[in-house]
């Protein structure tokens, strides 16, 4: 249950972003570029028909769970691209599979164990694993089309891979990146122009910030850490661990705490005891703080901009990206995150029929419209490097990059379960008071009964 | 039954038709129980000594005996420890505090004050809303930047205490929950006791007066035990729902801030379907199911004495 | 005059308490009403403003045109809660009439079964559950939850409900029967018409309780034109995006609305019965 490096490849992606981000200002880190040439790209256009699809000439039902289609500021997109779909193929109904975000696991495996199995489902990265070992998702290039597969980078591919087999394709990537707010940076008499990049920048910084008030006379939070007890906040915590060059699991899974990981939960306490983390948080919790004018930075998904502006349309004239802090001797790698769409193991009909509609989805078309219209983020396809919409993105400009510095995480079947511990652990050292020591030990012991 | 004798010969063909006739009226809530909740709830305990998980399902393979692995797991973690203290703390907080509180109130309204009927009326809105949107209702209340309770701790500490959130700090949260339970749950428990009081004796309680007894005593001696099987029924179904409270855990904490939080309910959705091991979440399960059967039975022995009394 | 001086203070007291609770109990009511009239940038104000200051009916307007799938979730949850008090109050009086009446010889292991069933958790089985209506077919549909609900809902109903019947003297029935009516007949056109007012509390609590549920409704409905009231603003407004504080008030306040004008209609049935049985069992 491992699964290999994943910064490697990464530099295709970064030749673009950073390429567009003009000034750049952020250095490549560690990765080197050769690889992009090692992978004979297919100059497939996304539009190319695969192979299987032109046989679709019986009506197919198949089933699609998602649980975006439902939620506000992604309903509509999902919802017209489904007509869209409808429109082209006649012959293809997809039923939609939905439940609320933290249900929809469940939802599907209880339908599997009911033997309805879906044929396709969206979700996070960290999914994947579950899905795994539930003995339900398929190898991705069982079912989708060979030019998509050859044309998503082999880097990214591996990030949804096991054992070196993807059992699904993100739609879109993004490292856990720094968003901040320009107004207030220059407020405090800061360069707008100039985030933190490492973390005692940050902690320099951070007064000025904190010192501020809104218009209200409201508390302004200096940096924001997710701690609340949901899987992504773990994800985002393992994500700062990596930025201190720490590890939460070594390559084959098991636990190893590092000075790293000691020096990132030392961070987590320095956060909370100075009054700068908004108290056990969750991302949306962070993203309102962020869009009222009361979070001056934190960290989040590049599509948290969503959440962002859905609370203040205004919100993208302050807003900014940066790279994810650098900590202790570590050099700000972080963790990748994923809109993925996992497929499932059904007849060959279902399964081409599967095949089309992620191509769908994955075309450049929808793709850039995506990024336009509901929320910015990075591509998961070569032949989609120059896309216009990432180019012309200011607010992806600052974090250029960081998504060729993503520390691979070890795919445990246990996964969410361990970043609740994490979550767990960050509670301990700021809300419950611990010592870092003490909490770590209680984390280990703990993590120990989930991991095995 | 003396009537019943006098007739012995004809009334036992009429009981054996009796018995049909009855045996046909239960049979179809008895069918629904029995594969609704007792086969689940069985084959969950079966699933308790297995070790069973997500993929068992999905493949159709029976769980292996895995010789009480998952309790020992459970235990020696002090997982389950924690859990039972947590549920035990809460369900005995809601349901006494509910008590007291539902018991002045009902005197109150018991008594000769105005407005009783309209506030009787009134007072039950908490009541019909649903559960998960009382949980809404309440972390909005707690809101930690912006919440009313932050604002109002603010006035009353004078100024001192400008960061309250009752949710985030381990010490609290319990409370927090406690109080959003306490507030859907008060109306009921109070429209009860009021009808129970409206039935107590006046001739008694005049009586009682007039030998001196003065409001305690009438209280202790008269009103309670007259009310004792209103008392009885209305705590025991607060037992038994607060010990299964889930969503409104699951809405406003997830068991967090540092698993202060952390009931059977929410352990046992976690382990079932967090960690995706149902044998691990069965035996939560039996544990809890095995509590509730405990507390509910201590319960009615202890209140069988108290009617001796 | 000091017995007259301490009746009044005793009073005054009375009505301070009084208000404190109903303030607890009502207020929220209140402040999720008057937020859902706020802008979302003026409900993030604090100190907060106790009435809106500008006061819109914004989000309103959006749940009722932009967002009304909520109808869906409405009509679904008046069908599923419907038929499920409908069905339960049948089964239960069923069930309560034979347990009052008839002293079989496995009385008590029923008893015992049904007592024993309300304890048990929802999650506990909802594994089997699921594969159970899976196996009939039934998962995704409203008769499937239905189902599982009305199975939830019996015990209890069943107990109070022969609580009723025991306070019914048996004279009656026995006069019924010599008269010549069949015991169907007894059950129906005697027993019945004097336990109404148990009826109509078993149906309405069957109701409100069904109304309440999430974990049923989240686990066996996946299709959204099923989905019921809990589940479907978890799903809308719990989401992992962001908070849209105003709206989820809104929700909150139009999900509350029918349910309360209902049971306010009803209350003094329910309210009766409830207690009786109560009081009785």
């Amino acid at each position: 249950m491992k699964k290999q490096t994943l910064a490697l490849v990464m530099a295709a992606i970064m030749g673009l972003t950073t390429a567009c981000s003009g000034s750049g200002g952020q250095t490549q880190g560690t990765t080197g570029a050769p690889a992009q040439a090692a992978e004979p790209a297919k100059e497939a256009e996304s539009e190319t028909k695969a192979p299987a699809d032109a046989e679709i000439t019986e009506p197919v039902t198949i089933k699609f769970a998602n649980y975006a289609v439902l939620e506000a500021g992604y309903d509509v997109y999902w919802n017209q691209l489904l007509e869209e779909f409808a429109a082209e193929n006649p012959n293809i109904t997809v039923e939609l599979v939905t439940a609320p975000y933290g249900e929809i696991v469940n939802t599907v495996i209880n339908m599997a164990g009911g033997g309805d199995m879906v044929d396709l489902m969206y979700g996070e990265l960290d999914w994947i694993p579950t899905m795994v070992e539930a003995g339900m998702a398929a190898p991705a290039a069982d079912v989708l089309s060979s030019e998509l597969m050859a044309d998503i980078y082999p880097s990214i591919l591996e990030a949804c891979s096991i054992d070196g087999v993807a059992y699904g394709v993100p739609m879109y990537v993004s490292p856990f990146l720094l968003y901040y707010n320009k107004d207030l940076f220059e407020k405090a008499g800061l360069d707008p122009e100039a985030p933190p990049t490492t973390y005692e920048e940050m902690l320099e910084m951070a007064p000025k910030l904190a010192a501020l008030t809104t218009e209200d006379g409201n508390k302004v939070y200096a940096f924001g850490l997710t701690t609340a007890s949901v899987p992504v906040s773990g994800a985002c915590l393992t994500s700062s661990i990596h930025n201190f060059g720490g590890t939460v699991l070594d390559a084959e899974g098991s636990l190893a705490i590092d000075q790293g990981f000691r020096d990132a939960v030392a961070m987590w306490k320095t956060l909370h005891e100075s009054g700068y983390n908004p108290e056990n948080s969750k991302l949306k919790d962070l993203r309102n703080l962020f869009a009222l004018g009361q979070l001056a930075m934190y960290y989040d998904q590049s599509w948290g901009f969503n959440g962002v502006k859905s609370i203040n349309p205004d919100a993208a004239d302050f807003i900014a990206s940066a790279a994810p802090l650098a900590g202790g001797s570590g050099s700000g790698e972080s963790v990748l995150q994923a809109g993925t769409l996992m497929v499932m193991n059904n007849d060959d009909a279902r399964k081409a029929a599967t095949a089309k509609l992620v191509d769908f989805i994955l075309s450049e078309d929808k793709i850039s419209e995506y990024f336009e219209t509901v929320t910015p983020a990075y591509p998961s396809r070569q032949s989609m490097e120059e896309l216009q919409v990432v180019k012309d993105s200011a607010l992806l400009a600052g974090a250029a990059g960081s998504v060729g510095k993503v520390k691979p995480v070890t795919f445990i079947p246990t996964l969410s379960d361990l970043n609740l511990e994490l979550c767990t652990l960050a509670q301990a050292v700021t809300l419950s008071g611990k010592d870092v020591d003490t909490a770590i030990a209680e984390f280990e012991a703990s993590a120990a009964n989930v991991i095995q | 039954m003396g009537k019943h004798a006098q007739v012995r010969v004809p009334m036992t063909a009429r009981e054996r038709n009796d018995r049909i006739f009855a045996g046909a009226l239960l049979l179809p809530s008895v069918l629904i129980t029995v594969i609704f909740i007792l086969v689940p709830v069985a084959d969950s305990v079966i699933k308790s000594f297995l070790d069973f998980k997500v993929k068992n399902i999905i493949s159709g393979t029976p769980g292996s005996w895995n010789h009480f692995g998952n309790y020992i797991k459970l235990f020696s973690s002090g997982r389950l420890g924690m859990a039972v203290a947590h549920t035990l703390v809460f369900v005995a907080a809601v349901v006494i505090a509910q008590f007291i509180l539902g018991m002045i109130l009902a005197l109150i309204l018991n008594s000769d004050i105005r407005f009783t009927r309209f506030v009787r009326s009134i007072m039950m809105a908490p009541w019909v809303v649903p559960t998960i949107i009382s949980g809404l209702i309440w972390m909005w209340m707690y809101q930690p930047q912006y919440g009313l309770l932050k604002y109002l701790v603010g006035i009353f500490s004078g100024g001192k205490m400008t960061d309250f959130a009752i949710l985030n700090d381990p010490n609290t949260a319990l409370l927090g929950i406690t109080i959003a339970a306490l507030w859907k749950q008060i109306p009921l428990t109070t429209l009860l006791l009021v009808s129970g009081l409206t039935n107590v004796s006046a001739d008694l309680l005049e009586a009682a007066t007039i030998d001196g007894a003065n409001g305690v005593k009438r209280f202790v001696y008269i009103t309670i035990p007259s009310i004792m099987s209103v008392i009885k029924i209305t705590v025991s179904m607060a037992i038994i729902e607060n010990f299964k409270q889930f969503p409104l855990f699951w809405t406003m904490t997830g068991g967090g801030p540092d698993n202060a939080t952390t009931t059977l309910a929410i352990l046992s959705y976690r382990e079932a379907f967090v960690s995706n091991n149902l044998g691990s979440g069965a035996a939560v399960t039996t544990v809890w199911m095995l509590l509730m059967i405990v507390v509910v039975f201590v319960y009615n022995r202890v209140f069988k004495d108290v009617e001796m009394n | 005059m000091g017995a007259r001086g301490k009746k009044k203070i005793w009073t005054m007291a009375e009505y301070l308490i009084l208000a404190v609770i109903l303030l607890f109990l009502l207020f929220p009511l209140y402040w999720v009403l008057m937020t859902s009239f706020k802008t979302n940038m003026e409900a993030y104000r604090f100190p907060p403003t106790m009435v809106p200051e500008a006061p819109n009916v914004n989000s309103y307007i959006s749940l009722f045109t932009e967002d009304n799938f909520f109808f869906i979730y409405y009509k679904n949850n008046f069908i599923v809660s419907g038929i499920t008090a409908a069905v339960t109050l049948v089964l239960a009086v069923m069930s309560g009439y034979a347990l009052s009446r008839f002293k079989i010889r496995w009385n008590r292991w029923i008893v015992a079964a049904f007592l024993s069933a309300q304890m048990f958790p929802i999650v506990s089985r909802m594994i089997s559950l699921y594969d159970l209506l899976g196996k009939i077919h039934l998962i995704n549909t409203r008769a499937g939850l239905i189902l599982a609900l009305t199975a939830a809902m019996l015990p209890f109903a069943i107990t109070l409900m022969a609580s009723f019947f025991d306070g019914i003297p048996r004279e009656l029935e026995e006069a019924a029967i010599v008269d010549g009516a069949g015991r169907i007949q007894t059950l129906f056109q005697i027993v019945m018409p004097l336990v109404k007012s148990g009826m109509v509390a078993v149906g309405i609590y069957a109701f409100l309780m069904t109304w309440d549920d999430y974990l049923h409704a989240v686990t066996l409905i996946q299709n959204d034109s099923l989905r019921t009231l809990s589940a479907g603003v978890a799903l809308r407004y719990l989401g992992e995006l962001s908070y849209d504080w105003s709206k989820v008030n809104t929700i909150s306040v139009v999900g509350i609305l029918p349910i309360m004008f209902l049971f306010f209609f009803f209350q003094k049935y329910m309210v009766k019965g409830l207690v009786a049985g109560a009081v009785k069992g």
